[in-house]
């Protein structure tokens, strides 16, 4: 028996669910079923689907009475909590997740919606709007057969094994999607993390992107260069940065190819029959009849009616010209090269094509705008071409220095503090390195899970009681376990910390957090 | 048919033979009442239902005449408790001369509500300034007028929806049974909407207790048959208002017992609002409360600040009548304890004393004379009644004498006039009236030096900490920005004594407003602190635009301090030790210590 039928067995108290509708469809008796646009798990009886989506709409409909404004944001029951997120107008994403003991189910819905966002910002970077496939296909199986694999792929991530696999990769049974909780609260989803690079470092990367620049010659070429899974460089706008490095950091980096293929190795361990890239896809085998029309294992360049998988995974690899290659574009026909992939930019509104290329820790994304290529598949590679012979000696250069200013995964660390450092206006973030917050108990994490909660309403309050005004908070607590647990917020700038071995009195925590601020962020966190 | 489907959604279920989540919540349409999308005709079609559906229940609630109406409550109320009671109605035969009780405070406003809802001219005023200030504008304790407002609202109306907190109780068949602002009866479709959406989670297997939408929440509260909601804009955290419903409902079982249950039992479609007739005012002033009164999140009373002797003759003659059978004996000036005494192991919750000082204090009748009063402690005994005699000493001062036999009304009438008698000897009641003028911690009194106490914090008291005896003079000093270090306010609870002391309002924290900005930081800060999991947490410093707070939270007392924002963290705290230091110092006169019946 393959992996289906173990997780299917297992499948039966699902620990998330997650759909999106379309409030304007399915307004008759009997036409519900058109409203859903998406749901996982698929496999989920239609009338508990239905059951979800009436609730969904019941409430959105019932607090616009009093919120026009701001419909449901989140329902908080017992045993469940729902997170909305209105993606386009219309559009509903609600995802819903079990409260159980068991996987210490506590989390920040802010954190939740985050990835409800995200997932959609990467849908639309590369399929467009979800608004805009309904357009064109009122049918809905267009929209329907995009997101289906798309959001299955992406939920991919999210797969965890059970708490037994860190000992032993066969217990698969387990499985499960699990959500960030309260054990993420030093991370934020939707931001970059950007490489620390010296001065001479920075201006060899000066001068690679400034090289791309002029080698696509009249294209409004854009370029996003990152070292490991940080970002060096962008000449994107924040929101198409955000997606890209997002991307990039799931799919691309050297890491992200890596553990692709790794992951494949142990999640196929002494199974051949089902091969879809993420066991999740085959965990909903029966897929219901509105995503019969999806052809999620046909083999590339089948047919118009292919789907494209953005997310699917362990489908790039990299080149023997150190370009990465994938075939989930399908083919030309004619020459059997594979398509190079697009994307959408969100602030131009352009089709790119986007290419990447890799030398060693160093990736090297640029985009170029679909419509000022001439001739297809063989424009782009004299481009690529073009390219590499023009910057490969810089990319050498600036990898080397790179590669010698690094200071490895806990380069971010800082001695005694874990922290999360976020600036809003950039979306830029860092944090302490995840095998240093891990040290942490699960009290002190709590406590400042439950602090954000706090600092996310404050600043939602903020936003809609005084637009433009930004919220000034500073806030210091001595949990019971005797940690601090620090949130600041100011001038767009947020920053939170635990001190776990820290001295009892305020004024020594709040020493800590000034030295911090002045040594790390630049004095913005300071109060003096 | 049609007029019973949407008060009760539920009850359609068993007839409808397919029932879909559109139609059980097919009411939630109710916002495109008005709203620019109600295109589709499906949607005008649930908006038709709904409003005949209001029409019938209107009809229905008009039939029984209001006599009719009154008689079967008190039906219900007697036949529970097995007992001829004195109160509830007006035309009680058993009264008798000058001498008799007056009616419960409620029984009597029964007649008066009716007639507000037809707009008197007095009420309309009320209103119009209700208006203006009492949904966050400038509203202030003195310009808060008790009772119901915007009789004339529903959720059409676009001045509801704004109203910046609603709370409603209702039956689990979706009847309507209070309403903050506007018209129960009119609200039936709206009452049925909620109902219609916590049954819809509950058939789900789950239980829904809050929905959030931008500023606003909405919280849930299922106390068996009984639905309470609550749906706010303001800043204040979940389990602030989780626990207000809590309140609201204890306030609910204070009228009734939680024996009305029954009732819901036998009749699942039992109407409630004619046995709460009249109550209005006690809920809206509850409710009030929850916007100035720490008692209502703190979960401990406070005590009006008295000389320890001086309290210590109220406690004694308030022994001395416990021990001929009275439950409870209590001595209160406006929301303020003077001296509580409690029969052998029985204790009194703060909560219970919070509900019934409101209670009492709503009810206007209460003041005009000696009353003899069914109630029931939530936190006592949420199924029985006890019979509360009530008597006012002057406008602020009243003694409430709690009993379990309801025969007791001569004997507690004659132990009251023993209180009373000594209380005028013992000028007790002068001292209170003094207490009352002079108010009781300020931050501008703060000591400033470790100076030997003299155990007395108020120039009225005899003693003043001060070198000079210019306390007036002292507090131009600071030229009205606090005390110290920019101490602008704070609250002490004495975790064992269940009481809290809170420093009287000076500038800067002036205006009403002001005020409940700050009362809404602490409720904050309270709920940040015991964040249920992990809490209580030690200590938390918190700095925003408007103050710096401190908390500190010890097994003995949790202190909560308001300081300007601009203040120093180090100088802060200094002073956040120097209120302890004070506050124990003078530990007499601000808290009942040891008269008390809690049993440790």
């Amino acid at each position: 028996m393959g992996l289906a039928s173990a997780s299917t067995a297992s499948g039966a108290p699902e620990g998330m669910q997650l759909c999106i509708f379309d409030l304007r469809r399915g307004q008759n008796e009997g036409q519900e079923l058109d409203k859903i646009l998406f749901f996982y798990p698929a496999d989920l009886p239609f009338s508990a689907q239905f059951s979800v989506i009436g609730l969904s709409e019941g409430l959105i409909t019932f607090t616009r009475i009093f919120s026009p404004e701001a419909a449901c944001d989140a329902i908080e029951a017992e045993r469940h909590s729902h997170v909305f997120c209105e993606a386009e107008p219309d559009i509903w994403m609600v995802m819903i997740v079990e409260k159980s003991k068991e996987y210490e189910a506590m989390w920040r819905t802010d954190a939740l919606r985050k990835v409800l966002k995200e997932v959609h910002s990467l849908f639309v970077m590369f399929h467009g709007s979800i608004r805009a496939m309904l357009d064109k296909d009122p049918g809905g199986v267009l929209a329907r057969s995009h997101l289906y694999p798309f959001i299955m792929d992406y939920l991919g991530a999210f797969e965890k094994r059970s708490p037994f696999d860190e000992c032993c990769w066969d217990f698969l049974v387990g499985k499960k999607l699990l959500m960030p909780s309260f054990r993420d609260c030093l991370k934020e989803r939707g931001t970059v993390q950007m490489l620390t690079v010296g001065r001479e470092a920075a201006i060899e990367v000066q001068s690679l992107v400034r090289v791309l620049e002029s080698c696509a010659g009249t294209l409004p070429c854009h370029s996003l260069i990152l070292f490991q899974d940080l970002l060096v460089s962008s000449t994107l706008s924040p929101d198409d940065t955000v997606n890209l490095f997002a991307y990039a950091v799931l799919r691309l980096t050297p890491r992200a190819l890596s553990s692709g293929a790794s992951s494949w190795s142990y999640l196929r361990k002494g199974t051949t029959s089902n091969v879809s890239s993420s066991s999740i896809l085959s965990h909903s085998g029966a897929v219901p009849e509105q995503f019969h029309s999806l052809h999620d294992n046909s083999p590339a360049g089948d047919d118009s009616s292919h789907v494209i998988r953005p997310l699917k995974q362990g489908k790039w690899s990299k080149g023997k010209d150190g370009f990465l290659a994938t075939d989930i574009w399908g083919a030309e026909p004619s020459t059997g090269v594979s398509a190079t992939p697009t994307v959408f930019l969100r602030q131009t509104e352009e089709r790119m094509f986007l290419c990447a290329h890799q030398h060693k820790s160093l990736t090297l994304i640029f985009l170029i705008p679909v419509s000022s290529v001439l001739n297809g598949e063989q424009g782009v590679s004299t481009v690529k071409q073009q390219v590499l012979e023009s910057v490969s000696l810089k990319l050498l250069k600036v990898e080397e220095k790179l590669s010698k200013g690094w200071g490895g995964e806990n380069a971010y660390h800082v001695s005694g503090y874990r922290y999360l450092l976020v600036d809003g206006d950039r979306n830029v973030s860092r944090a302490s390195p995840p095998g240093k917050v891990i040290t942490l108990s699960k009290e002190s994490l709590l406590a400042l899970s439950k602090l954000r909660e706090e600092v996310d309403s404050e600043k939602s309050r903020a936003q809609w009681d005084s637009a433009g005004h930004e919220k000034e908070l500073e806030v210091s607590i001595r949990a019971k376990n005797n940690a601090w647990v620090i949130a600041r917020v100011t001038r767009g700038k947020e920053l939170y910390m635990v001190l776990e071995k820290a001295n009892e009195t305020l004024l020594y925590a709040s020493d800590a957090v000034e030295k911090f601020s002045n040594r790390y962020c630049s004095g913005a966190f300071s109060l003096n | 048919m049609t007029s019973e489907t949407s008060p009760s959604v539920s009850g359609d279920e068993a007839s409808d033979p397919k029932p879909s989540p559109e139609d059980q919540l097919a009411s939630l349409a109710l916002s495109e009442t008005d709203g620019p999308a109600s295109g589709s005709p499906r949607e005008n079609n649930r908006h038709n239902e709904i409003e005949s559906a209001e029409e019938e229940v209107q009809t229905n609630s008009a039939a029984p005449g209001l006599a009719v109406v009154e008689n079967s409550g008190e039906a219900v109320r007697r036949g529970r408790i097995g007992g001829v009671l004195w109160a509830r109605t007006n035309s009680e035969p058993e009264a008798d001369g000058p001498e008799s009780p007056s009616s419960s405070g409620y029984a009597g406003e029964r007649g008066s509500s009716s007639a507000s809802s037809a707009g008197s001219g007095i009420y309309e005023i009320a209103e119009v300034r209700d208006d203006e200030v009492v949904d966050g504008v400038s509203d202030s304790q003195a310009a808060w007028v008790p009772g119901k407002r915007h009789v004339d609202e529903d959720d059409a109306s676009i001045s509801w929806r704004k109203r910046k907190k609603h709370y409603f109780i209702l039956s689990n068949s979706g009847k309507p049974i209070y309403s903050r602002h506007g018209d129960e009866h009119k609200l039936a479709g709206f009452s049925a909407t909620l109902q219609a959406i916590i049954s819809f989670v509950e058939n789900g297997g789950d239980r829904v207790k809050l929905v959030r939408a931008g500023k606003h929440q909405v919280v849930f509260l299922v106390k068996g048959p009984i639905y309470l909601v609550c749906i706010s804009c303001t800043e204040e955290p979940y389990e602030s208002l989780r626990m207000q419903l809590e309140l609201i409902y204890g306030q609910m079982l204070l009228i009734l017992t939680k024996s009305v249950n029954r009732c819901f039992e036998k009749n699942p479609k039992f109407d409630m609002t004619p046995l709460l007739g009249g109550t209005d005012v006690v809920f809206s002033s509850l409710i009030h409360s929850f916007s100035w009164n720490p008692a209502t999140f703190l979960h401990a009373y406070t005590c009006l600040p008295l000389a320890y002797a001086t309290r210590q003759a109220a406690g004694a003659i308030l022994q001395d009548v416990a021990d001929s059978g009275v439950l409870f004996a209590i001595l209160m000036c406006k929301h303020k304890v003077i001296s509580l005494v409690g029969a052998q192991k029985a204790s009194l919750h703060p909560d219970d004393i919070l509900l019934l000082s409101n209670f009492v204090m709503a009810s206007e009748s209460f003041r005009t004379s000696e009353s003899f009063s069914p109630i029931c402690l939530p936190r006592y005994n949420p199924m029985a009644f006890l019979y509360a005699y009530v008597h006012y000493f002057d406008i602020d001062t009243y003694l409430m004498l709690l009993t379990t036999s309801s025969e007791a009304f001569y004997h507690l009438k004659d132990c009251r006039i023993r209180i009373e008698m000594v209380l005028l000897k013992s000028s007790v009641l002068s001292e209170i009236q003094r207490s009352m003028l002079d108010g009781g911690m300020r931050v501008e009194e703060l000591p400033l030096d470790p100076l030997p106490r003299s155990g007395s914090f108020s120039p009225h008291l005899g003693q003043h900490t001060l070198p000079t005896d210019s306390p007036d003079g002292f507090r131009e000093l600071y030229g009205g920005i606090g005390g110290p270090a920019g101490l602008w306010h704070f609250i002490y609870r004495s975790i064992f004594l269940d009481q809290y002391v809170s420093s009287e309002f000076s500038a800067p924290i002036s205006s009403p407003r002001q005020q409940k900005r700050l009362y809404r930081a602490y409720q904050k800060l309270y709920a940040s602190m015991h964040e249920r999991g992990i809490g209580p947490h030690k200590t938390q410093f918190r700095r925003d635009e408007n103050y710096v707070l401190l908390c500190w939270v010890t097994q003995d007392f949790e202190l909560y301090a308001a300081f300007d924002p601009l203040a120093d963290k180090a100088l802060a705290i200094k002073t956040c030790n120097r209120v302890c230091q004070w506050v124990k110092d003078v530990e007499n006169e601000i808290f009942l210590l040891g008269a008390s019946p809690f049993s440790w």
